[in-house]
């Protein structure tokens, strides 16, 4: 009738008692094999079939309390639940026919791979800067989650220090950029697990640990990092992948100058400090140095800003620097020679790497930081405070 | 729907014809919460304000009147009621609560600090205390009486999302870590789970029975989990708030007080309203033009307050504050929306 017809899903599992009374549609094998695990990993495979109009499974076009449309016998295939459907059709009835997959341990990586392949190919999110996980309950692949409330707090403060709107929403855009390419790396390198494997583990903070890099990097040099690729080279690219980045204010808004976003014109000095929700996010998390690729990494945070640029360069101790700006959510393993890079450097007199966001200054510096440790001799003022990572020792 | 947010003069902002509460702030609301005894609805605002509003019901008519509101340094992002239904407590990026006995009229004060902006609070009346979360990784428990934590409770993350059912408390943090308190040893965590949910952590929402929580994210998925190991089974996601390949962040998630069904509520502006025992969706209302943020239901359900306003989903470049628009709307639920049904499907499959 004006309903869609819905595989039968006992029928397919081969057991259906209803027969040929069954008000669905007895045929084989239309849906994915992804049935079988039934909630939503790979419903993104039925996002093509099938769209029904009215959703899956709702009751709301039956305004009335009755189910009026059930009513009608003859409609045999309207379907009260559906295991995905992307269109609007909520399904609820995606059980977890798995076990807790606390225990997934990513035994096949290309198993693990294509799931990737097949999330970013069907449901990535229109909020790019989350971390992800390519498994339920599993640790996260890519770690540095920055939420709604954290962008919207960094750019409002910096908007109260006078930054344009331009160079906000390019710091925004540099933000993505920098994940985006993260989620790239992971769809294109082999998969070698997550991040962390002791997801479990409470991390004494704030020695917050960062490794999204190291499972993808793995083939390449141990503590690698994405290939020197720029984010800027990407820029173009990256726009065009779903993200709505675009710069189309300038001309909507008389944002030549500072704006304030809201109406209070206080420059609380609030986010000088190591507060800017960004930055704290970002905040010198430090990370025992490990040298194993992933698993005995903790991930709980991951560091960004200053700490990812000055320790992505501190990883590669010898490679070049990542492309990752100074906003770059690429969390590495910053060893806990990072914060003191920081040290060093103000030591030095150096400009510090404090948190501006739009320097590149920083990258710089942190290249000279990070051979401190391959230095013969030191001289005295650039002597690390700290002991080297267990990568130098 | 790529002109989804450029179009926010275009779209209808209300086409589920929900009332509209009048002076809404400013700027973006961040949360919207009812007195526990009456109808009166705060909402604090990325314009600083904590508002408050006497709501007003006749039968299907809704009548809002402004109260008061005082002002933040910064914007406010949460804001919680007392069990006595007169006083609120309000936090944000200032990194302060306050606390305002508005009903009595009183001023107010300042009763909580953390490093970092507060992202969540709430209160707990068997224990007399607020617990607020905050991006600096922490809980802290506080009695309003005195200038320190009564506890601080370390978290592995920076806290995204907080519900409180005596006992039973669940921080959803960033990099998808949950965590499951039991208030009667706050001291401990009960459990720490890592999200069934493949992204971002969004929200968290207690079942009123305590059985276990609905966790949203970002991906338009909501996570129905059991705390019992043996109710594991029982556990599923699915998805929501996604149209065509556009996938949505659900923003908020409520439980109705009574009928125990619950509301979501996403940046594609839509919400919905759903039953997890029956694994169906009630109902789906109409997409507004803009996201919705944040909602909430009063203390017997009779009232839904979501808010209409720009969310952020789309970085600052989607923000455009000369023309942006911030709604509050009430809908008056009908029992056929959030009254639990048997699902029609499992009683015969007519």
């Amino acid at each position: 009738m004006h309903y869609k017809k819905e595989p039968c899903r006992n029928f397919q599992r081969g057991s259906c008692q209803y027969g040929e009374r069954c008000k669905f549609l007895h045929v084989i094998q239309q849906q994915p094999k992804s049935n079988a695990f039934g909630f939503g990993t790979q419903a993104s495979s039925h996002q093509q079939q099938k769209p029904n109009p009215f959703g899956f499974g709702v009751q709301n076009n039956v305004q009335s309390k009755g189910a009026n449309d059930f009513g009608n016998k003859q409609n045999q295939f309207k379907n009260t639940w559906t295991r995905s459907s992307a269109s609007s059709a909520p399904s609820l009835r995606q059980p977890d026919n798995q076990p807790q997959a606390t225990n997934h341990q990513c035994t096949d990586p290309e198993l693990c791979k294509r799931t990737i392949i097949e999330d970013f190919e069907h449901e990535r999110p229109l909020w790019k800067l989350t971390c992800y996980s390519h498994w339920k309950n599993s640790p996260c692949d890519i770690v540095g989650d920055v939420s709604f409330e954290e962008l919207r707090a960094t750019a409002y403060d910096d908007a109260k220090h006078g930054l344009s709107l331009q160079s906000i929403v390019d710091r925004e855009r540099n933000l993505l950029n920098s994940k985006l390419v993260e989620f790239e790396n992971l769809l294109r390198n082999p998969y070698t697990g997550p991040v962390g494997s002791t997801l479990a583990q409470q991390i004494p903070f704030p020695t917050a640990t960062a490794t999204a890099f190291s499972p993808q990097n793995s083939g390449r040099s141990q503590n690698g990092f994405p290939p020197s690729v720029s984010s800027f080279s990407q820029l173009g690219a990256s726009l065009n992948s779903g993200s709505a980045v675009r710069p189309s204010i300038e001309s909507n808004n008389a944002f030549g100058q500072p704006i304030s976003f809201s109406s209070s014109a206080q420059a609380s000095s609030v986010f000088a400090t190591n507060n800017i929700p960004l930055a704290n996010a970002f905040s010198f998390g430090n990370q025992q140095p490990n040298q194993s690729v992933a698993a005995s990494f903790s991930t709980s945070m991951s560091s960004f800003s200053n700490s990812s640029v000055t320790s992505t360069a501190l990883n590669q101790f010898s490679a070049p620097v990542v492309s990752t700006q100074n906003l770059s959510l690429s969390s590495v393993q910053p060893p806990a020679l990072f914060n003191v890079s920081n040290l060093i450097s103000k030591a030095d007199g150096q400009s510090a790497t404090d948190i501006q966001l739009g320097s590149n200054l920083q990258r710089k510096i942190v290249s000279g930081d990070s051979s401190i440790w391959l230095k013969e001799k030191w001289i005295p003022g650039e002597i690390p405070e700290e002991a080297p990572p267990d990568a130098y020792v | 729907m790529s002109n989804f947010l450029t179009a926010t003069t275009l779209g209808n902002p209300n086409p589920n014809k929900s009332f509209e509460v009048s002076e809404p702030p400013n700027d973006s609301v961040s949360s919207l919460s009812f007195s526990p005894k009456a109808n009166f609805l705060v909402a604090t605002s990325w314009d600083n304000q904590v508002r408050c509003w006497e709501i007003m019901r006749n039968g299907v008519n809704v009548a809002s009147m402004p109260k008061a509101s005082i002002m933040h340094d910064q914007p406010v992002l949460c804001s919680t009621w007392k069990d006595d239904g007169m006083t609120v407590f309000s936090g944000g990026c200032d990194k302060q609560v306050k606390m305002w006995p508005l009903m009595s009229g009183g001023q107010p004060m300042t009763v909580a600090v953390h490093d970092a902006p507060i992202s969540e609070m709430a209160w707990i009346p068997e224990m007399s205390l607020l617990v607020t979360g905050s991006w600096d990784k922490t809980l802290k428990y506080w009695d309003t009486r005195q200038s320190n934590p009564v506890h601080v409770q370390q978290l592995p993350e920076r806290c995204y999302a907080l519900t409180v059912k005596h006992p039973l408390m669940v921080v959803g943090t960033a990099d998808r870590n949950l965590i499951v308190f039991n208030l009667q040893n706050p001291q401990t965590e009960y459990k720490r789970i890592v999200s069934p949910l493949k992204y971002q952590t969004r929200c968290v929402a207690a079942f009123p029975d305590l059985q276990g929580f609905l966790v949203g994210s970002i991906e338009g998925r909501v996570g129905v989990h059991h705390l019992d190991d043996q109710q594991q089974s029982k556990n599923f996601t699915f998805k929501c708030h996604r149209e065509g390949s556009e996938t949505y962040s659900v923003n908020s998630l409520n439980f109705h007080p009574v009928h125990h069904t619950f509301a979501t509520a996403g940046s594609d502006g839509a919400f919905n309203f759903w039953d997890k025992d029956s694994k169906q969706r009630l109902k789906a209302m109409s997409r507004c033009s803009q996201p919705i943020p944040c909602s909430t239901f009063n203390s017997d359900g009779s009232i839904f307050a979501y808010s209409v306003c720009y969310d952020w989903s789309k970085g600052a470049e989607n923000h455009n504050p000369a023309t942006a628009k911030t709604y509050i709307f009430l809908h008056l639920p009908q029992e056929s929306e959030v009254k639990s049904k048997p699902r029609i499907g499992t009683s015969g499959r007519k």
